[in-house]
């Protein structure tokens, strides 16, 4: 039965043109993520090359105002993207559960703080607050702001997910597992988790999204990280260094449109998963 | 359809909700006087909203005041905020030209040429050795209508010792202020401090007693004197969040004292938008005339036919304004090591931060830090034994010779009682240039072995790190371009050390050298045209800090001045038979020769 | 807007004439939103009071021309903000000051009162914010209705808005600014009105003002656009396929009826989408005011931060929480007057 059911994903999956699509492109940078560090030979903040010199066979994406390989912190700004996207998208969606899931099961009082909590994160300010707490940092590395963006990110997520558990949680099977004296925590991890994996998914794959644009937010007003490059770096210093006005337009044309496109395939990808999983939803 | 309709009217009660709290733009009162229809379909609705649409709905008027462009002269690079008044001591905050185009000194000084010129002052001269005595002009009168008197120059003087104002300290030394008749004024001193007194003559501003004997102490340190009286060339006709607009006025005493005559009937000074891309696009676009602020790509602009112009045709671009060192904080191992520290500035590559980060538009410093005004000032003899140059081997011989080796073996060296040198270099973040001249420092460090990196906290918090005393080495150019080098050795060796966090006063590196502050204080008592006698302290002092090393100079700050011919002609400029004044609106510039600047423009045909 | 208080509110309720239940359930909203409320601004207090550095340095190093008489300044300054006063004192005058409509004086422009500095930069908000958040939803919405289970829309137009909604903020400004401000020269690449004017009450002033609003306006537009059309997309299918539908459909009714149903059953999530993306817009406006130079709270904001200005960032976090605390509530009432279920049963949960 279990098998079936998965080639049945399967097979919808290798039919779903919106999946096929998004797949591909996260595939093409994913790759390039890895891929592209092997076909520069400069490091990415080193003075290599003439001053803001356009595209060329030899620096493809041309360089910046100081003789910086554009294509070099390029390749280096999508890795910090991905792992920005995976630890605060993964964190952002972990805390959603947690949230979602006590606050939807055990409803009531805990329901209600809970609630209040998200209601709070909601109402503040993120961003700013991300800003201000992002500046109290010394020392401002992609893993801490990976963080930050996790510990902002949850709420919508969690609302969600509290929810979908809000209606499991009535279920028969969930009745029978609470009255045989199974554990709270026990119930929702092996009775209401299981039946929603499909759609933590498609919640990790949008916190991802999000917490790349959020990263790239904070790079761009200068709030980034310090001691590295990435993507919303590059666009912060190109926008800093008059990149606009003197024409440099390849130095922060790329790093937007490749934040655009991963995060376009991310959701494009969510859509095409949603489908697949959701047997109503797929096209006739 | 009809179970939409609540929403859309949920809506549309939002939006004009929100709108009944904040009108938009608040109508001018005679606007709102001079219509008072109102719509007859909103009045179906309750009362409330009514009264709200009458305000919104008023019918603007057909023409707008702007400014004609070409007897407007657009200035930008000096208010970093909002500009809030015309309160010339609340210093960080007044608007542009608060001091220089309303109130004016007593003097102008010109640093291209070490001059002073009597402005508000006739002439002024120490009668005495502690006596200096200043003749006033006649036939100068504010815009109130109200003359000029000797009354002013004492009341500004007495004020100070009530109120704390930028010019209090004065009283530090001064004894009394004492008015002879209506244009003598005697300055008798307890102690003539003749340096320290030469940067007030033209760096304090004159108000006027009647207006100001009024006022509480609150008002006069920080009130925002909305109206100011005038003595200069234009009185302030408005302010709003983003600019600032001077009108001229009739009757400068100076058009027919030295028949100077500013042209731009109007001067309009924009706020700095925080995001340099802002400012670029107006110098490009022919927006500004004048734009003093940092500027990158500036040899693209002047080669690129876009009109506009630099003080010097080529490298460097610009003059100079300060100088940038590399701090050390002395009280922190190992920076507390004289070798430790002569070793970093020789492993210091100034030439790349000049031509790759700068692209030419800075000059390097010179070892002792003067800036090329104070060029007569430098002991060569001096400088060649003692000096310092970009040399990494001799970087890595001295830290050798100190005892300094990589024991560990992890590429870096340690400190020669065994301990691990980790440092970090400071400058705030999204200051761009210096972001990347500290990337140039850092490799340059790294590559004789001494393991640092570059560190930007924002700015408030590297101001915190500075007055603290908790950094380890940081980026700073605070000392400026003065009339005396006496300044700029006050900058670097202030004492008492322990109050740095509140006075804030320079030395952030916390040197302590009783003999170099001894040095200086003898400075202080030379009189400022004894050339000879500041000379035997100066190159002392220079031979202290060239083997001491406490600080690193590193390069010259230009005196940011973008100028467009556009609508303006006859800039300042290096070209001969050009103006030769400081093109810059900054604070404290206009009381250098920048007005003069305005009074050498001519509108372009 | 510090004057918003339920009491405004209450005059709308009756032009719906709605009964008993609503009033407790509101009355429990009410409860909430001021709690939520004070614990949102108590946070807002402490957390610049926690940053390094502090305003005076700042004030200080802005002024810092004649140094001799820093230690008397500093002193003054550090008196004016009652930054002496011990840290629950400071908390204490806060909230008093606040209840008296008073936030404090700015340091960012020292000395006016905060209240004034926000007053100015509001209407630009307002001007911007609220026609972007508003069009972008309904068009969005409207859009996302029209293009779902239509083939050839699904397939052409929609891909657009995934690329709309996946473009960071600042990108798009940038791309518009590059475009059409600098290449084209069409726009005006920044400010709120044109520098060559004084703020009057005139069409040519009016004019200026919707000159420089259109490009951040358009930006933030298109991000809100795309995103809102491919949620309503996803919510109409999710609709048309539900069992009710088919039901319907089996029984022979026509397809647009069923689709309107579809579409009141799913503006609902759509609604409450709105309330949950409210900050994520407020923090786009502020990058966008960025770019533009925008004169807003967004860009008051980052001011405020750059100059340790506690006051003003206070004074702009209130702002935005009673802004985002006002739409909720105001989504609160849609939703009551928009689903019947939650008008008889006071189950629904719109914040």
């Amino acid at each position: 039965m279990m098998n079936l059911k998965k080639n049945e994903f399967l097979y919808f999956a290798l039919r779903n043109n919106k999946l096929k699509i998004g797949l591909a492109v996260l595939f093409f940078f994913i790759l390039l993520t890895f891929i592209g560090p092997l076909l520069t030979e400069y490091a990415p903040m080193d003075y290599i090359g003439p001053a803001s010199a356009a595209p060329s066979s030899e620096f493809w994406f041309g360089t910046t105002t100081f003789g910086q390989d554009v294509f070099t912190q390029f390749v280096h700004g999508l890795k910090a993207s991905f792992l920005v996207g995976i630890v605060g998208g993964g964190l952002g969606t972990l805390l959603a559960i947690l949230v979602g899931f006590i606050a939807g099961y055990r409803g009531g009082m805990v329901d209600e703080i809970l609630n209040m909590l998200t209601n709070i994160v909601l109402v503040i300010p993120t961003l700013a607050v991300l800003l201000i707490i992002v500046a109290y940092l010394e020392v401002r590395g992609l893993f801490i702001e990976s963080v930050f963006i996790g510990c902002t990110a949850w709420p919508w997520a969690a609302r969600a997910i509290r929810a979908q558990t809000f209606s499991l949680r009535t279920r028969d099977f969930v009745d029978l597992a609470r009255l045989s004296g199974m554990r709270s925590l026990k119930v929702i991890f092996t009775e209401i988790a299981p039946n929603m994996m499909s759609y933590l998914l498609l919640v990790f794959i949008l916190q991802f999204g999000g917490a790349i644009l959020v990263a790239a937010t904070l790079d761009f007003i200068g709030l980034g990280p310090t001691n590295a490059i990435s993507l919303g770096l590059m666009m912060n210093n190109a926008v800093l260094w008059g990149a606009l006005l003197l024409g440099i337009w390849w130095w922060f044309i790329p790093p937007g449109l490749a934040i655009t496109a991963i995060v376009g395939a991310l959701y494009i990808t969510d859509v095409g998963l949603d489908e697949v999983f959701n047997p109503k939803l797929r096209e006739m | 359809m009809n179970k939409r309709l609540p929403l859309w009217i949920t809506l549309i009660m939002i939006l004009s909700l929100i709108l009944a709290g904040c009108a938009g733009p608040t109508p001018t009162p005679q606007t709102v006087v001079q219509t008072v229809e109102v719509p007859k379909e909103v009045t179906v609705v309750e009362t409330k909203e009514v009264v709200v649409t009458q305000e919104v709905l008023v019918t603007p008027e057909p023409g707008a005041e702007v400014y004609e462009r070409s007897e407007t002269l657009y200035t930008g690079g000096t208010q970093w905020g909002p500009p809030t008044g015309f309160n010339p001591w609340n210093l960080g905050n007044y608007a542009m030209g608060t001091f220089g185009l309303c109130y004016e000194p007593l003097f102008i000084y010109d640093p291209l040429t070490d001059e002073f010129t009597p402005w508000l002052a006739e002439s002024g001269a120490w009668t005495s050795d502690n006596v200096y005595q200043v003749k006033l002009r006649q036939g100068v009168t504010w815009s109130t209508g109200e003359p000029f008197t000797a009354a002013d120059v004492k009341y500004t003087y007495d004020a100070a010792q009530e109120a704390p104002v930028s010019i209090s300290p004065v009283w530090d030394f001064l004894g009394s202020v004492e008015q002879l008749d209506d244009t003598t004024v005697n300055f008798v001193f307890d102690e003539p401090l003749y340096q320290r007194w030469s940067y007030y003559l033209y760096s304090a501003p004159v108000v006027s007693k009647s207006r100001w004997e009024t006022k509480s102490v609150e008002e006069i340190t920080s009130g925002l004197n909305e109206d100011p009286e005038c003595t200069g060339p234009y009185v302030a006709e408005t302010l709003d969040q983003t600019k600032v607009v001077w009108l001229k006025r009739d009757g400068w005493w100076a058009t027919e004292a030295l028949g100077l005559d500013p042209k731009p009937k109007r001067i309009v000074d924009i706020v700095n938008s925080g995001n340099n891309n802002v400012a670029l696009g107006m110098v490009l676009q022919g927006q500004f005339d004048l734009n003093n602020n940092f500027l990158p790509g500036i040899s693209k602009l002047v080669e690129g036919g876009y009109g506009v112009q630099t003080y010097y045709l080529g490298s460097p671009y610009h003059l100079s304004a300060n100088t940038a060192w590399l701090l050390l904080n002395l009280t922190k191992k190992p920076m507390d090591d004289p070798a430790f520290r002569r070793a970093v500035a020789f492993a210091i590559d100034t030439e790349q931060i000049v031509n790759v980060v700068y692209g030419g538009m800075v000059l390097p410093a010179n070892p002792t830090g003067l800036l090329p005004t104070w060029e007569k000032y430098i002991d060569q003899a001096v400088v060649d034994e003692v000096g310092f140059s970009y040399d990494p081997e001799e970087a890595k011989q001295i830290l050798a010779g100190a005892g300094y080796k990589d024991a560990d073996g992890d590429g870096f060296v340690e400190a020669p009682d065994g301990s691990k040198i980790e440092l970090k270099i400071n400058n705030p973040a999204g200051w761009t240039d210096w972001m990347e001249a500290n990337r140039v420092i850092v490799s340059g460090l790294q590559a004789v072995g001494i393991s640092a990196q570059t560190n930007f906290p924002d700015f408030p918090e590297y101001l915190s790190q500075r007055n603290e005393g908790t950094f380890d080495m940081m980026i700073n150019n605070d000392a400026q371009i003065a009339n005396t080098p006496f300044r700029y050795y006050l900058w670097m060796a202030q004492n008492p050390i322990e109050d740095i966090a509140t006075i804030q006063d320079g030395n952030y590196g916390r040197y302590d050298n009783p003999e170099a502050f001894d040095l200086v204080d003898q400075l202080d008592m030379v009189p400022t045209d004894d050339y000879e006698g500041m000379m035997a302290i100066l190159s002392q002092l220079q031979r202290i800090f060239l083997t001491d090393m406490p600080l690193i100079p590193l390069w010259y700050n230009g005196m940011w001045s973008q100028t467009n011919n556009t609508y303006w002609t006859n800039w300042p400029s290096s070209a001969d038979g050009a103006p030769h004044w400081t093109p810059v609106s900054w604070r404290g510039y206009w009381n250098m020769t920048a007005i003069r600047m305005l009074t050498d423009l001519e509108p372009a045909q | 807007m510090e004057d918003w208080k339920i009491g405004s509110q209450t005059s709308v309720l009756p032009f719906f004439q709605l009964g008993g239940p609503v009033k407790a359930y509101f009355r429990r909203k009410l409860l909430i939103y001021i709690l939520t409320f004070f614990v949102a601004v108590t946070i807002d207090w402490m957390i610049p009071r926690f940053m390094p550095g502090n305003p005076v340095d700042v004030l200080m190093a802005r002024a810092g021309m004649f140094a001799e008489g820093a230690e008397l300044m500093h002193d003054y300054y550090t008196n004016v903000f009652g930054l002496d006063l011990p840290v629950w004192r400071q908390y204490l005058n806060f909230w008093n000051a606040l209840l008296h409509g008073d936030l404090g004086t700015s340091v960012y422009v020292f000395p006016l009162p905060v209240t004034k500095v926000i007053m100015r930069a509001v209407p630009f908000d307002i001007f911007l914010l609220l026609p972007s958040i508003l069009l972008s939803w309904l068009a969005g919405n409207w859009f996302g209705a029209f293009a779902a289970r239509s083939k050839r829309l699904d397939n052409t137009i929609l891909p657009l808005g995934y690329i709309l909604t996946a473009t960071p903020y600042m990108w798009l400004a940038m791309l518009l600014a590059w475009a059409l401000g600098i290449v084209l020269k069409i726009f005006p690449m920044s400010g709120g009105y044109s520098y060559a004017m004084t703020p009057t009450f005139s069409w040519a002033f009016i004019g200026s003002l919707l000159e420089h609003w259109f490009l951040p306006f358009v930006s933030l537009f298109l991000v809100g656009f795309g995103g809102w059309a491919i949620g309503m997309r996803n919510m109409i299918i999710y609709e048309l396929e539900s069992d009710y539908s088919h039901y319907l459909e089996a029984l022979g009714a026509p397809r647009r009826l069923v689709r309107r149903y579809a579409f009141n059953n799913a503006i609902l999530p759509q609604l409450t989408g709105l309330a949950l993306q409210l900050g994520v817009i407020v923090a786009g406006a502020l990058v966008t005011e960025v770019v533009f130079s925008y004169p807003g709270i967004g860009y008051l904001i980052l001011q405020a931060i750059n100059t340790r200005d506690y006051f003003l960032l206070q004074g702009c976090f209130l702002f935005i929480i009673l802004m985002v605390l006002l739409a909720n509530f105001i989504i609160d009432i849609a939703y009551v007057l928009v689903d019947p279920r939650t008008r008889t049963g006071m189950q629904g949960e719109a914040i």
